[in-house]
């Protein structure tokens, strides 16, 4: 006996997710959700970007790691609210889990919620969180056919942050090459270089977190 | 790895539709999945025995039904397939390709004895 199904694989996150939407939009709450591999430096380029933020915008952190909590106790001495999940062996976060932590936080008086994701750039695409915005984290130094061999997180992205800028001399990587493939996949993302280490390039960046957090707030 | 998550979402929609059918044995479940989601067909199809064992599923078929990617331009109306994921309009170079295929992710059907 044949039985017609079609249902979505992921529409239980799905829902999950559009319920976490609501209640950000509810507290006019600007979500960003940062996803790349390990060792992109997501962490560092989020602790120059708070460092910068932390006068002009309310903000917190979710941080997502299989096991660890080395990057929320990281984050913490930013001196912003942080949350550790830990995915227990899950490559990716999911909206669940967003929904659970979020009770830690005084919604109403927070403006931006950055979520680090599980480093990883295949997974955490697929399960959305309720974000309004997804960010990728690429660094120089992982080559620059990523884009092409990974197109979903860039096409889902609305901002592209290359970091590590400062090693490009002890690199092969061709940049026109590269912003060329992103702008292929994803003709409207907005790129930023930056190097998280020295901080060059952070200012344009965090000026486009702010301008996001204006529109969502206003 | 991901799929063994997938294919959680795949066994949970599998068990709604065959809870009243204790009897019965799952001989073949179909998937669809679209060429721009990040599902490895290899991965989806050991994930699926991982679930599947022990279970009315186990020694189903899986088939998994790929679905291109493709789009159609906002601008000139050009629709076709997407190549080497460059979302940029072959016909008249805009930029609003909106994704029309490819994204698919789901249990089309199931066949049980």
């Amino acid at each position: 006996m044949e039985i017609s199904v079609n249902e979505g694989i992921l529409d239980l996150n799905e829902r999950a997710a559009s319920e976490n939407r609501k209640l950000f939009d509810r507290h006019g709450l600007l979500v960003i959700n940062i996803m790349g591999s390990p060792g992109a430096g997501k962490t560092t380029v989020l602790e120059k970007t708070i460092d910068v933020l932390i006068d002009s915008v309310r903000l917190a952190v979710i941080e997502g790691d299989i096991y660890t909590s080395k990057d929320a106790r990281r984050i913490e001495k930013h001196g912003v609210p942080v949350r550790q999940i830990n995915t227990g062996g899950a490559c990716h976060l999911d909206a669940r889990m967003i929904r659970k932590a979020l009770d830690e936080f005084d919604l109403e008086n927070i403006d931006l919620l950055i979520i680090e994701n599980v480093g990883n750039l295949v997974c955490p695409v697929e399960f959305n969180l309720g974000e309004d915005i997804k960010v990728a984290v690429l660094s120089i130094t992982e080559g620059d056919d990523k884009p092409l061999k990974y197109p979903l997180l860039f096409k889902e992205s609305a901002a592209v942050i290359l970091n590590k800028i400062d090693l490009l001399d002890f690199t092969d990587v061709d940049m026109d090459s590269l912003r060329r493939d992103i702008r292929k996949i994803n003709p409207v993302v907005d790129i930023f270089e930056v190097s998280a280490r020295s901080g060059e390039g952070i200012d344009d960046w965090v000026r486009w977190i702010i301008k996001k957090v204006k529109e969502k707030t206003e | 790895m991901h799929e063994l998550a997938l294919m959680a979402g795949v066994f949970d929609i599998v068990k709604k539709y065959t809870a009243e059918l204790p009897d019965k044995k799952v001989t073949r479940v179909t998937l669809v999945v679209g060429e721009l989601t990040n599902a490895v067909p290899e991965a989806l199809e050991s994930s699926f025995q991982v679930y599947a064992k022990g279970t009315n599923v186990e020694g189903a078929e899986l088939i998994v039904r790929r679905i291109p990617l493709t789009a159609l331009c906002v601008e000139c109306r050009w629709e076709g397939k997407v190549e080497e994921y460059t979302f940029i309009c072959p016909k008249c170079s805009g930029l609003g390709l909106e994704i029309k295929t490819g994204r698919e992710l789901y249990v089309e059907s199931m066949e049980v004895e």
